[in-house]
């Protein structure tokens, strides 16, 4: 196939929700009524940059920065840090191509395979390399991606992958595959059964589990993921979340959920019962994606955004956001940092080396029109 | 001087009979016609490429032909089945409600029960949805409650299933329907209900002869603005359904905010906003017809009386 | 002599025997009160088949409470309703055998003039269609209606609406038709004419009538009877003729036509009442309760009063006669109304047909006189609630 090396090295997915549905739908309504305002008087605040900003404007997925890490680089750099958030890359790279450098926003953080298309399209202003002394912190394996040769554009915020949780209560036996899921999720989680809002992600599902690339373009191969999706799984489907860890398994909603590590950690760790959750990553093979720091180009407070690229590249900061969203950071000795300081479930956070290397990244390709029309018609199946 | 005294006359002449409904076509002009003709021409676009929304450089109706697929089908007959259901429920519960505040509670407490019924919409309505959805869990309040009781001795879920979407649609539209019911049934004269009685209509038979019909204005009001919003409501839906709550508008959505094909969002919430319209339109002419035959031959009976008289 | 008020009285009336047989209605010890308030007092009322009963009285009186509870909008508190011979006050008013004509005519909107009169008749078991539209038909014939028939009730007149709620109650053949103010909001013309229909009307048809007004003239114009009502209570009924000539009480005096009054204290024995400035003679003596000079309240007339310029000549002197100016002279069409000062204080309302004398100019110094057999005395206990000559 035309795809990508299934190598380890290269992260990012397709389109990906992160954060909690509630805040996605809270933060989507807000950002749909503020992005164009933003977009209004962000020209105009914009053209006067210089010297100390007063504010830094990220436009971010939701609850993806600790609030006391950017409260401590405000008391001691200054700018106070505003956070937008999105549901998609598609969404964020909409809104700033619309804007054309006037968006007001000074950070935005792409999934690494969107880099390449965003920096063509004139959206991503190079980073001087020379205010961001701590890249030196970032581990050699996260810098220097396919899609960002020389960490041109980006520096690596988050890495992830996929798996699922289930109630062992529930569902009695061990779950190890994609097919493990699929089948329980017939069986005993019939009806209680959840999945990421992301076209991306659910129909990588199938995809990984039979061997095909997770990016598939392969008609026959999608006409097989929308057999299996709609005729066959979209019936035991209780709901589309992509955040189960915010609510469903705190309050126990389902039994088998498909999710990210870093929301599944701060689900379980917010449970009364953490016994009762098991985190699974599939096999064969799962997903791996990066999000990266990137300053939009026009930005006026360049200096300001730097600033905070550089401030979270510290150890002692990066290991804070790394506790709170469950995700790792690219910076070296984090996962030392992060067993030395004891964090719960910590295992969810930094999978082993053999995990690793079933991981693999998707790519942007003209599948992603068909999987959206496969999972829209899943949907509609799945509510009839 | 005959032109001192036609000037005033002229002017008030000149100022146009539809001045005072400017600011009205106005608006209408602005922020429904604007953006609708916009949104139909984009449906008759393409979207370009990966990273663009829209282009209008080729017109087709081809977005048309991809938006009436068997998902928009399947999604939009999900949407009516709530829409319909919903409404119908808000109806069942509004109307015995309206009649009870317009009728027999006492005017100046009236003012009271309003309140009561308006003051949770005082909170944004996606804080109170999710509020359901916190109440309704396994590990919520309902579950915890009737488990403490001995009701039910494990947790139960009412959670994304279709009685707690049409929950939330009834908690979130009532008052859309009980306030144009309540206004209707306020102003029909309490002696037509005494005269009806008098002339030897029990209760029902006055509430469907006299009551009901008079009320058709507040009743048709209450269906609309309960049944059109509900059709494009996708989140009371989503948040309490789960996947038994897709409703049609996600799937617009989706289009806007995911797929980044504003051509064909365009084109399936034009479909929307017809189907819609056909569907009230539809519901209207089937009311109309079944009045229509039901009171048909008592109007027959009664017909050419006046003119027996005149030969 | 009407020296003691007869409460609640149940006078003959035209047919004998109230209390059976279609169309009779009786209340016996009816109350009702709302509120704490009492609206109605422990009323007995009975009215024979056929007759045409006025209920009168100043708003709040309950007369139209009265009417209610015979309809059945309203239940009484105590006492018994009986409506041809059958106790009913538990009933409902989709089951009792009357009809009634609201004073704001309660049409229905929605439907057109004949379905209006349809209505009452659909309500019922075993009436058909063929009859239905002859009964309408016949009815709309009735209030010359018919080629209305097709109207929708808000595109006719006033008077118009009047005859189709008329038409409405009547094609039911109720036994007793209740009329609440029916012509209050007709002008004066329309509502003149109205009264004469109607009495037409229930001769020829023979119904009871229950007659709810405020308007005495209507009441006496109409009625076979006339029900005075004062703070729930009857204070006198009778044909229109003996309660405008022998009222019962000070308030029904009062109420009905015009009147002057007095107030004074017996006198020698009851064979005279002494006022301010003069002396009354009553028709017979006046036989009062305990001794001493009684307070009574002493009512004549204006259309009884002389007016003189010559004092009058009779046996009695000075008594029945007062002196006074004439302040105001106005032409009522055949009579001349005199408002006269007298010089003891009182103010005399008399009327005099126009061709009987020639006219006197204002200032004029004339005698008001009048004969002992049109005073009627009451105790002066009995406030008329109405002060003189208010009564329309």
């Amino acid at each position: 196939m035309n795809h990508h090396d299934h190598t380890p090295r290269l992260l990012a997915p397709a389109a990906r929700v992160a954060g909690l549905p509630r805040r996605t739908f809270l933060a989507g309504l807000a950002a749909a009524a503020g992005a164009p305002l933003l977009a209004a008087c962000g020209g105009s605040s914009g053209s006067g940059g210089s010297g100390a900003a007063a504010q830094l404007r990220a436009y971010s997925w939701s609850a993806y920065d600790d609030p006391k890490v950017l409260a401590e680089f405000t008391a001691k750099h200054g700018p106070k840090v505003i956070v937008d958030s999105y549901s998609s890359n598609e969404e964020m790279i909409a809104k700033l191509a619309a804007a054309k450098g006037t968006s007001g926003y000074d950070i935005v953080i792409p999934t690494g395979v969107f880099v390449p298309q965003m920096a063509a399209n004139g959206l991503l202003q190079e980073l001087d390399h020379g205010k961001l002394p701590n890249l030196a912190n970032l581990d050699k394996a996260f810098q220097n991606q396919e899609w960002d040769e020389g960490n041109k554009y980006t520096v690596t915020k988050y890495w992830g992958t996929t798996g699922f949780v289930y109630d062992t209560g529930v569902v009695k036996r061990d779950l190890k595959t994609w097919d493990d899921f699929f089948d329980a999720a017939q069986k005993e989680a019939s009806g209680k059964t959840s999945l990421v809002d992301d076209p991306g992600e659910i129909c990588a599902m199938l995809c990984f589990a039979r061997g095909w690339h997770q990016s598939t373009t392969d008609k026959a191969q999608l006409d097989q993921i929308e057999t299996f999706l709609v005729d066959t799984l979209a019936p035991h489907i209780a709901a589309f979340d992509s955040s189960p860890g915010s609510s469903a398994i705190p309050q126990g909603t389902h039994v088998l959920m498909h999710c990210w590590n870093g929301d599944a950690r701060r689900g379980i760790l917010a449970s009364s019962e953490q016994d009762r959750w098991k985190w699974v990553l599939p096999g064969p093979k799962t997903n791996l994606w990066m999000d990266n720091w990137a300053i939009v180009k026009g930005s006026a407070n360049a200096d300001a955004a730097h600033e905070l690229i550089n401030y979270v590249l510290d150890p002692a900061v990066a290991i804070k956001q790394v506790d709170f969203v469950g995700y790792g950071s690219g910076v070296t000795g984090s996962e030392e940092e992060a067993r030395k300081l004891k964090l719960g479930l910590i295992d969810m956070i930094f999978p082993s080396a053999e995990q690793v290397a079933t991981m693999y990244t998707g790519v942007i390709n003209e599948g992603q029109e068909r999987r959206m029309a496969i999972v829209n018609k899943m949907k509609a199946k799945a509510g009839a | 001087m005959t032109s001192d005294r036609r000037v005033p006359r002229a002017a008030r002449r000149a100022v146009p009979p539809g001045l005072l409904a400017t600011p009205a076509l106005a608006w209408l002009a602005l922020f429904f016609v604007a953006p609708v003709g916009l949104v139909f021409w984009y449906s008759l676009g393409r979207k370009p490429g990966l990273y663009q929304t829209h282009a209008n450089d080729v017109l087709t109706l081809d977005r048309y032909r991809e938006a009436l697929g068997d998902t928009f089908l399947t999604s939009f007959s999900g949407t009516l089945r709530i829409g319909v259901t919903g409404t119908a429920l808000c109806l069942a519960i509004g109307l015995p409600f309206a009649y009870w505040l317009a009728v027999k509670v006492r005017p100046h407490r009236r003012f009271v029960v309003l309140a009561l019924v308006l003051v949770p919409f005082w909170t944004n309505f996606l804080i109170r949805t999710i509020g359901w959805q916190v109440v309704l869990s396994p590990e919520g309040f309902a579950s915890r409650a009737m488990q403490s009781l001995g009701l039910i001795d494990a947790p139960f879920s009412m959670l994304f299933t279709r009685g707690a979407v049409l929950l939330g649609v009834v908690y979130n539209y009532l008052p859309m329907m009980i306030l144009p019911l309540y206004v209707a049934l306020d102003r029909i004269d309490g002696s037509l209900r005494e005269a009806s009685n008098d002339l030897g209509a029990n209760r029902w038979r006055t509430a469907l002869q006299v009551t009901l019909p008079l009320a058709r204005p507040g009743i048709a009001a209450g269906l609309l603005l309960v049944f059109i919003p509900l059709m494009g409501d996708y989140v009371t839906a989503a948040v309490l359904g789960g996947a038994r709550g897709n409703m049609v508008g996600q799937l617009v959505a989706s289009q806007f905010q995911q797929a980044q094909n504003w051509a064909l969002g365009s084109a399936m919430a034009v479909v929307l906003i017809v189907v819609i319209a056909l569907t009230i339109l539809a519901t209207a002419a089937a009311g109309a017809v079944c009045t229509w035959l039901l009171t048909h031959r008592r109007r027959r009976e009664l017909a050419g009386i006046a003119e027996g008289s005149a030969a | 002599m009407s020296s003691s008020p007869t409460r609640n009285a149940v006078a003959s009336g035209r047919r004998a025997d109230a209390g059976d047989g279609k169309g009779s209605v009786e209340l016996r010890s009816v109350s009702k009160s709302f509120g704490g308030v009492t609206v109605v007092k422990d009323l007995d009322l009975s009215v024979n088949p056929g007759e045409f009963l006025s209920l009168l009285g100043p708003s709040g009186c309950g007369k139209t409470t009265t009417l209610r509870m015979l309809a059945g909008f309203e239940q009484p508190d105590s006492g018994e309703v009986l409506i041809s011979g059958a106790a009913v006050q538990h009933l409902p008013p989709h089951k009792r055998d009357v009809n009634t004509v609201f004073q704001s005519y309660a049409l229905f909107p929605h439907m057109t003039v004949a379905a209006n009169i349809a209505y009452g008749l659909r309500q019922r078991r075993g009436i058909d269609r063929a009859e239905i539209r002859s009964r309408v038909a016949e009815a709309l014939d009735m209030v010359q209606m018919t080629r209305f028939a097709d109207r929708k009730p808000n595109r006719l007149s006033g008077g118009q609406q009047q005859r189709v709620a008329l038409a409405r109650a009547l094609v039911n053949r109720p036994g007793v038709l209740l009329l609440d103010e029916p012509l209050a909001a007709l002008d004066r013309k329309l509502r003149e004419d109205m009264q004469v229909e109607l009495k037409l009307l229930q001769s020829r048809l023979g119904t009871t009538f229950v007659f709810v007004t405020h308007d005495q003239e209507e009441a006496l114009s109409m009625s076979d009877r006339v029900a005075v009502m004062l703070d729930g209570r009857i204070e006198q009924i009778a044909d229109p003729y003996t309660v405008y000539e022998r009222p019962a009480t000070a308030f029904v005096a009062g109420f009905i036509g015009q009147q002057n009054f007095f107030d004074g204290t017996v006198a020698d024995a009851g064979r005279a009442i002494e006022i301010d400035g003069g002396t009354v003679l009553p028709a017979e003596p006046v036989t009062i309760h305990g001794s001493g000079a009684a307070a009574v309240r002493v009512a004549v007339r204006p259309e009884a009063v002389t007016v003189a310029e010559a004092a009058p000549a009779g046996p009695d002197g000075s008594a029945n006669a007062l002196p006074g100016a004439v302040a105001a002279v106005s032409l009522l069409g055949d009579v001349l109304q005199y408002v006269v000062h007298a010089d003891a204080g009182h103010e005399l309302l008399a009327r005099v047909p126009r061709r009987q004398a020639g006219r006197l100019a204002e200032g004029a110094r004339v005698w008001c006189s009048w004969a002992p057999s049109d005073v009627h005395v009451f105790p002066a206990e009995v406030t008329p609630r109405a002060p003189i000559g208010s009564a329309k």
